[in-house]
C-alpha cells in the first residue's frame, strides 16, 4: 500500500547499506533532494573510507533557534561535524573502517536526518506542555511560501500548517480531502485521533497579527490539536515523523486523486470510443445495392479514392501505429 | 531554488533508470512494472476508498506477484498503458526519489519513432497530475551520444550512430546534428535475452548438474561474468583446445532451494553467447544479418553528406554492448566492409581511366566508441544535460503548458553542447 | 559471419561426381593421393577443426568440390558423436567409431543420400566405385582421428565434444549411413 509517506530517505538508506556492506571505493559525489527543498550530498572528499553526508535545509536557522543542535547531537553524537560543509547545514562523518556493531541502526538514523532536524521544535513544545508551561509560537518557514507554527499550551499543543495550492483544482481537492479528515474522525476507530480544523484563506485565531502570514485565495490553513495522549512517551516519535510530513502527504494525495480522476477519464473515453465504433453510418442512396432490369445486383463505385467514414477517421486517430505489434520490431532486411 | 536538482527518468521496457541530474549513476534501477489488485481497472467508479493506492512498483512489485497481478506498462520501448504509467511515476517520485514535483524540473526520455501523441500524454501527466515546474523529453539516442562525450577522447558532436542494446531489442539509430534520421533506423531482434537463452541452451546440452529451476539464473550469471567477443570462433575453439587451463573456467553456484553448492564448467559459451550479434544464424532461423552489416546498411541509408560523420562516431549504449572487445570486433567488421566498398568503387572508376592515371578514394574513418558509462548511457547523458545551464532554456514550463496546452511537448529543443 | 568454407575449393583436383578428390594423410588404402606434407592440415583435419563452429549453421553456400568433401565429413562427425552418447570407454569407443565408418553407406545419386540436390551422381560405374572407396577412406581416417581427439588419452569421451551431438549442421540428421 502506498498510502503513507515514509519519514526516511530511501536513497540515503540504500546508498549507506551498499557502502557499509560492500568494498569501499571512491564515490564520485551523490547529490540528492528530498521533500521541502531539502538536499543532500554524499561524498568521500578526504579518504575513500570516510563518508560525508551533508544536508541543506532552508529553515535551519529557525530550527536551530528551537534547539535543533541539541537534538542532532543527541542522535548523531560525535559523528556530527562542528562546521558543516560549504553550502550545507548539517554534516555527518562516517568512518567506514570503524562502523558500530549495529549498522542498521546507523543507516536508519542517517536516513532520518531531515526528520530529526525538523523534530526539534516539536520536541520543545511537547516538553514545555509536559512541564505545564506555555511556549512561544514557534514559526518554521520550511518552504518559500509555506510555514508551520507550533505552540504549546497548558493542556495541548497546537500545530498549524499553511500550504499553498498552485492551482484552483488543487485547492478544491485539498478542501474535499481535509473535509474527509473531519468526517473520518466520527468513525469509532479514529475517535482518538487529533482534532483537525481546516480553514481556507483566513488564518486561524492563533496566527492573527503575525507578520509574514500570507493571506490569499490559494492558501489554506490546517490546524492539529494534539493532546498529551498523542505525544507522551513512545507515541512522540511516530507523531513527529508523521506530522512534519503532513504537507507533503496532503499534496501527494491531491496528486494521487488527480491520477485517479485521469484513470476514470480514460475509461470513459474508451467506452465512448466503443460506442462510436459500433455506430455505422447509414449508406447513402447511391451506395445502396441496386438491381438491373435483368435481376443482377451492382453497387456504384466511388470514382476517386476511398470515402472515409467519420467512424473510421476517429478510430485511426486514437489507434497509434506503434501499438500494433506487426508494425513494430519488424526487421528491415 | 538553486538547491533543487532536475530529475532524470529513463523508462525502458525492462528497467526504469531514475535519479537526480549531476550524478554519475542513476539512484534507482528498478523493473518497469507494477503489482496491482486483480480487480483493479474494472469498474473503477464503484471504488470509494483508497484502493487506487494499493499497488507496488519495481522489485517490490515482483516480490508481491503472488497476491497481485503484474503489469508492464511499457512494451517495445513505448508506453502501452497510461493509467499504469501514471501510477508508476507517482510512486517513483513520492516514494523512491522523494521529490515534490512542483519544485523540480524533469528530463524524460523517449524511444525512437515515439508517436508525438505520447509526448502529449506524458506532458499531461507531469503538468496536470503532478504540477511539475518544467519538463523536457529527450530522444534516447541523442542522450547516448552525449554520454559518450564523458570519455573525453572524441569531439562533442551530436552526429553519430547509436547502437542501443538492452534486454529485448537492439536498435541502430543514426543521428545527425541532434536529429534522428527516422527513415534509416533499424531494429534487430537479437539482444541480451537471446544471449541468455543461448547460453542456457549450451549449458543444458553439456552440464547436467544444473537444477532446472535455477537454469535461467545460472545462465544469466555466466553470461554477465564470463562473456567476451572473439575475433574468430574457429581460432577460439583451437585456443581452448591448446590452452584449456587458461580459457575454461569453473564457477560455484548455490542451489536456490536446497542451498547445496554445485560447480559448473564454463567453456565455449563465453564467446559463443555474444557471437550471435555477429553470426545471428546460429540462433535465429529467420534473422540472418550480422550487426556490423546492419550498421553499414543503416549508414548507407542516410543522406550522403552525413555518412562520414556517422561512420566516425559509432556509439554503444545499453547493457548488452558491454562484452569485452564488442566494440573492437564491430569496428573491424564495419571497417572491412567499408574498405571493400571503397576498393570496389576505385576499380570500377579505374576502368574508364587511362593506364597511367590513378584514382584513390578518400579513406573513411570508422570509430566505435566504448566508454565507462555505457551501461546506463541514456540516463547518464540525461544527467549531464539536465545539469547544464542550457537546460534552463530548453524545458517547457508549467506556464507555457497552461498557455498553449499539451501540444508544446511535441517539440523539444536540441542541446548544442555542454559547457 | 557465415559458416566457414574449405580451403581446398580453389586447387586443381580431380573430381568424383562433383566432390574433390583430395590428398589425405592416411595409411588406409584407396583412391585418394597421399598428402606429401605431414605438417599441413588435410581435409580431415580441416573438418574436425571446423566442426564445432560450423555445426551451429543452418545455411551453407557450396563454393566448390572441397566444400562438398567438407560437408560430407562434418555430417559424418555428427553421426559419430551420436554414437558416443552412451559414454563408452576409450577402447570400446574407438571400436564403435571404426565399425560405424565401415557400415554400408549411400553415395551421391542413391536414394538414401541426403544431399542429392547439391551433389552430382558420378557418371561412370568406375567413378561410382572410386567415389565409394574414397568416401570410405575419408570415413575411416576421420573416425580414427576423431576418436583420438575426443578421448584425448582419457577413459570417457570429452563433454566438450559430446555437447555438440545434438546439433544438426544444415538441419540434416545424417549423411546416409545405413545402420
Amino acid at each position: 500500500m502506498l498510502i503513507d509517506l515514509h519519514p526516511a530517505n530511501r536513497v540515503l538508506d540504500e546508498t549507506l547499506r551498499e557502502r557499509f556492506n560492500g568494498t569501499p571505493e571512491k564515490l564520485g559525489q551523490l547529490k540528492l533532494a528530498d521533500f521541502d527543498g531539502v538536499s543532500y550530498k554524499v561524498s568521500t572528499p578526504d579518504s575513500k573510507t570516510v563518508l560525508h553526508v551533508s544536508m541543506y535545509i532552508a529553515c535551519f536557522a529557525q530550527l536551530r533557534a528551537y534547539g535543533a543542535d541539541d537534538v542532532l547531537r543527541r542522535e548523531y553524537g560525535n559523528l556530527l561535524e562542528q562546521t558543516p560543509e560549504d553550502g550545507f547545514d548539517v554534516t555527518v562523518k562516517i568512518d567506514l573502517e570503524n562502523l558500530p556493531e549495529n549498522k542498521e541502526d546507523l543507516i536508519r538514523k542517517v536516513s532520518l536526518l531531515k526528520r530529526n532536524a525538523l523534530a526539534a521544535p516539536f520536541e520543545r513544545a511537547f516538553t514545555a506542555q509536559q512541564e505545564g508551561n506555555e511556549s512561544e509560537l514557534m514559526v518554521i518557514q520550511y518552504r518559500p511560501d509555506e510555514a508551520f507554527y507550533i505552540k504549546a499550551q497548558h493542556d495541548r499543543v497546537t500545530v498549524i500548517f499553511s500550504t499553498v495550492f498552485s492551482e484552483e483544482t488543487d485547492r478544491i481537492f485539498g478542501k474535499v480531502f481535509l473535509q474527509e479528515f473531519v468526517d473520518a474522525r466520527r468513525s469509532p476507530a479514529t475517535q482518538n485521533a487529533p482534532q483537525v480544523l481546516y480553514s481556507a484563506r483566513e488564518p486561524p485565531m492563533e496566527l492573527r497579527g503575525l507578520p509574514n502570514v500570507v493571506e490569499s485565495e490559494n492558501v489554506g490553513f490546517v490546524t492539529f490539536v494534539l493532546f498529551p495522549r498523542h505525544f507522551v512517551g513512545p507515541a512522540a516519535e511516530g507523531c513527529i515523523s508523521r506530522i512534519q510530513l503532513f504537507r507533503d502527504y496532503l499534496h501527494y494525495h491531491i496528486k494521487a486523486s488527480k491520477a485517479y480522476m485521469h484513470s476514470r477519464l480514460r475509461i470513459r473515453v474508451d467506452s465512448f470510443l466503443k460506442v462510436l465504433n459500433r455506430a455505422r453510418p447509414e449508406q447513402p442512396d447511391d451506395k445502396k445495392e441496386k438491381k438491373t432490369a435483368s435481376g443482377k445486383t451492382f453497387t456504384r463505385k466511388e470514382t476517386i479514392g476511398r470515402p472515409l467514414s467519420p467512424v473510421h477517421d476517429l478510430s485511426s486517430h486514437f489507434q497509434d501505429p506503434l501499438h500494433n505489434p506487426s508494425t513494430y520490431g519488424h526487421c528491415h532486411l | 531554488m538553486t538547491h533543487a536538482p532536475a530529475v532524470v527518468i529513463d523508462n525502458g521496457t525492462g528497467y526504469t533508470k531514475a535519479g537526480y541530474a549531476g550524478n554519475n549513476d542513476p539512484q534507482f534501477i528498478i523493473p518497469t512494472c507494477l503489482a496491482l489488485r486483480e480487480s483493479q481497472g474494472g469498474n473503477l467508479s464503484t471504488k470509494r476508498g483508497i484502493e487506487d493506492l494499493d499497488y507496488f512498483i519495481g522489485d517490490e512489485a515482483l516480490a508481491n506477484s503472488k497476491t497481485y497481478g503484474i503489469s508492464y506498462p511499457i512494451r517495445h520501448g513505448t508506453v502501452d498503458n497510461w493509467d499504469h504509467m501514471e501510477k508508476f511515476h507517482q510512486a517513483l517520485l513520492f516514494h523512491y526519489l522523494r521529490c515534490e514535483p512542483e519544485d523540480h524540473h524533469f528530463l524524460l526520455t523517449e524511444p525512437p519513432l515515439n508517436p508525438p501523441e505520447n509526448r502529449e500524454y506524458t506532458a499531461e501527466i507531469f503538468f496536470e497530475s503532478f504540477g511539475a515546474k518544467g519538463m523536457y523529453i529527450a530522444v534516447q539516442a541523442v542522450l547516448a551520444l552525449a554520454a559518450s562525450w564523458a570519455h573525453g577522447k572524441t569531439e562533442q558532436t551530436l552526429t553519430g550512430t547509436v547502437i542501443d542494446s538492452g534486454d529485448g531489442v537492439t536498435h541502430v539509430i543514426p543521428v545527425a546534428e541532434g536529429y534522428v534520421i527516422d527513415s534509416a533506423i533499424k531494429h534487430i531482434p537479437i539482444a541480451g535475452r537471446d544471449i541468455t537463452q543461448f547460453v542456457q541452451q549450451l549449458l543444458r546440452e553439456r552440464e547436467n548438474s544444473i537444477p532446472p529451476e535455477d537454469s535461467l539464473e545460472v545462465a544469466k550469471r555466466i553470461k554477465e561474468m564470463y562473456s567476451y567477443v572473439c575475433p574468430d570462433i574457429v581460432k577460439e575453439f583451437k585456443k581452448y583446445e591448446s590452452e584449456g587451463d587458461k580459457w575454461f573456467k569453473r564457477h560455484e553456484f548455490v542451489h536456490s532451494v536446497t542451498k547445496k553448492s554445485y560447480t559448473i564448467d564454463v567453456g565455449f559459451e563465453r564467446f559463443l553467447g555474444p557471437e550471435i550479434f555477429f553470426s545471428p544464424e546460429i540462433v535465429s532461423p529467420d534473422f540472418l544479418t550480422p550487426l556490423p552489416q546492419v550498421v553499414d546498411e543503416v549508414i548507407q541509408g542516410c543522406p550522403i553528406d552525413t555518412r562520414r560523420g556517422l561512420y566516425k562516431n559509432i556509439v554503444l549504449s545499453g547493457g548488452s554492448t558491454m562484452y569485452k572487445d564488442f566494440g573492437r570486433r564491430l569496428q573491424r567488421d564495419i571497417k572491412n566492409m567499408v574498405v571493400a566498398r571503397l576498393r570496389h568503387y576505385e576499380s570500377v572508376a579505374q576502368v574508364n581511366l587511362a593506364q597511367d592515371q590513378q584514382i584513390q578514394g578518400k579513406n573513411v574513418d570508422v570509430n566505435v566508441i566504448s566508454h565507462k558509462k555505457q551501461r546506463y548511457a541514456v540516463w547518464f547523458g540525461g544527467s549531464l544535460l539536465a545539469d547544464t545551464a542550457e537546460f534552463n532554456s530548453c524545458y517547457h514550463t508549467k506556464a507555457q503548458y497552461e498557455e498553449h496546452g499539451p501540444s508544446i511537448a511535441r517539440f523539444n529543443k536540441v542541446f548544442a553542447s555542454i559547457h | 559471419m557465415p559458416a566457414y568454407h574449405s580451403s581446398f575449393n580453389d586447387g586443381q583436383y580431380r573430381s568424383l561426381g562433383n566432390i574433390a578428390l583430395l590428398p589425405i594423410k592416411t595409411k588406409i588404402r584407396g583412391p585418394a593421393p597421399s598428402a606429401v606434407d605431414a605438417e599441413t592440415d588435410d581435409i580431415v583435419d580441416e573438418a574436425i577443426g571446423l566442426f564445432r563452429a560450423n555445426c551451429f549453421f543452418r545455411n551453407f553456400e557450396i563454393k566448390g568440390g572441397g566444400d562438398r568433401a567438407l560437408i560430407y565429413l562434418l555430417l559424418f562427425i555428427q553421426e559419430c558423436l551420436q554414437k558416443l552418447q552412451k559414454l563408452p570407454s576409450s577402447v570400446e569407443g574407438q571400436r564403435m567409431l571404426l565399425t560405424h565408418a565401415l557400415q554400408n553407406f549411400a553415395i551421391p545419386g542413391e536414394n538414401q543420400f541426403p544431399l542429392n540436390a547439391m551433389y552430382e551422381k558420378p557418371v561412370s560405374k568406375n567413378d561410382q566405385d572410386q567415389l565409394r572407396q574414397y568416401l570410405s577412406q575419408l570415413r575411416q581416417e576421420c573416425a580414427t582421428r576423431l576418436a583420438t581427439k575426443i578421448y584425448d588419452g582419457k577413459e570417457v569421451p570429452s563433454k566438450w565434444w559430446l555437447c555438440f551431438s545434438k546439433r544438426k549442421f544444415m538441419g540434416l540428421p545424417n549423411v546416409g549411413t545405413m545402420a
